[in-house]
C-alpha cells in the first residue's frame, strides 16, 4: 500500500512535469537567500535556514 | 613519525530523485522571486529557460514567466517589487503568510512556525532580519526540507507535509491569488501564476503521501 501510494506520488509528479532541467538551470545562478543579501540560495547550497548544532551532532552518530 | 589512519570517515550523502530535486528548485525560485528583487542573472536564465512539460497550469504559468523575463530587467523588476511588497508605510501585497492566515497577539503564525522549526532541528540564519513567516523564508525551509543541505538529510514526506499544510500552502496560496489580480502586479502576476499552480501540485501531491 505504501509502495503504491508512493509511485502514484511519483508518477504524479512527474506528469506534472517535475523532472526536468529547465528550473534547475533558472536557479543556478543570480538567486538571493533569505538569510542575507549575498549569500547563494541555488539548490544544494547553504541558506537563510540551516540544521542545529545539535542535530547535526546527532546525524553524525546515524553515519555508517 | 605519526600513523595515518587506514580508513577515512565516509559520510553518506542520500541521491535526491529528480522529482524532489526540481521540486526543491521550485521553492529556491519562488524563494528568489519574493525575498527581494530578482537580479539580472536570475531574469536572464528565466528568459533561456526552456518549457516546462506536463501539467497544464504550471506549464502555462511557466511560459508567461519566462514570457514576461524576456521584457524585463532588474531596474524595472526592483521598482515593481518595492510598489508592491516594500514601499511606504503599508505595503499593497502583504508578504506575509499571518496576514492571510489570521495572526492574533497570542500565538502569532510566527510563533507556531519557531515551535515548528525547533521541532525540524532547524534554526534560522542569524542575518536573517524579515519575520519567520516571510513567505520567502518559508519557501525556502521547504526547500531545505525536500532536499536537505549539507550535513542535513532531507526530511520525511510526512514533515515535509505537516510544515506545508501548517504553515506555507495556505498563506501562499491565497497570497498568490491576491497577488495575481493586483491590478499595479505586472511581471509578479506571472511570478503570482507560477507559485499558485506549484502550490496546487503541492497541495495534491501531499495527498498521496
Amino acid at each position: 500500500m505504501k509502495a503504491t501510494k508512493t509511485t502514484n506520488r511519483r508518477n504524479f509528479l512527474l506528469a506534472a512535469g517535475l523532472g526536468g532541467a529547465g528550473v534547475a538551470v533558472a536557479v543556478a545562478t543570480g538567486t538571493k537567500a533569505v538569510g542575507g543579501k549575498k549569500a547563494a540560495a541555488a539548490a544544494g547550497q547553504p541558506s537563510g535556514y540551516h540544521a542545529s548544532e545539535h542535530i547535526l551532532k546527532y546525524y553524525k552518530t546515524t553515519e555508517v | 613519525m605519526s600513523a595515518q589512519p587506514a580508513v577515512a570517515p565516509v559520510a553518506l550523502q542520500r541521491m535526491v530523485p529528480p522529482e524532489e530535486a526540481a521540486r526543491a528548485d521550485f521553492y529556491a525560485l519562488l524563494a528568489s522571486l519574493f525575498v527581494g528583487p530578482p537580479a539580472q542573472e536570475l531574469i536572464a536564465h528565466l528568459a533561456a529557460a526552456r518549457p516546462i512539460e506536463g501539467e497544464r497550469a504550471l506549464a502555462r504559468a511557466w511560459l508567461g514567466l519566462t514570457q514576461a523575463s524576456a521584457a524585463m530587467d532588474s531596474d524595472a523588476a526592483a521598482i515593481e517589487y518595492d510598489e508592491l511588497f516594500a514601499g511606504v508605510g503599508k505595503a499593497r501585497v502583504s508578504i506575509f503568510a499571518g496576514y492571510y492566515t489570521g495572526a492574533p497577539a497570542r500565538d502569532h503564525p510566527r510563533i507556531r512556525i519557531q515551535a515548528a522549526l525547533a521541532g525540524l532541528g532547524l534554526v534560522r540564519d542569524p542575518r536573517a532580519t524579515e519575520p519567520e513567516d516571510h513567505l520567502a523564508g518559508l519557501f525556502e525551509v521547504m526547500r531545505v526540507l525536500v532536499a536537505g543541505v549539507p550535513g542535513r538529510p532531507a526530511a520525511s514526506l510526512a514533515d515535509q507535509k505537516r510544515f506545508f499544510e501548517e504553515h506555507v500552502g495556505p498563506g501562499a496560496t491565497k497570497f498568490f491569488a491576491a497577488l495575481a489580480v493586483f491590478p499595479q502586479a505586472n511581471y509578479y502576476r506571472h511570478a503570482a501564476g507560477v507559485g499558485a499552480a506549484f502550490m496546487a501540485l503541492e497541495s495534491e501531491s501531499f495527498l498521496l503521501v
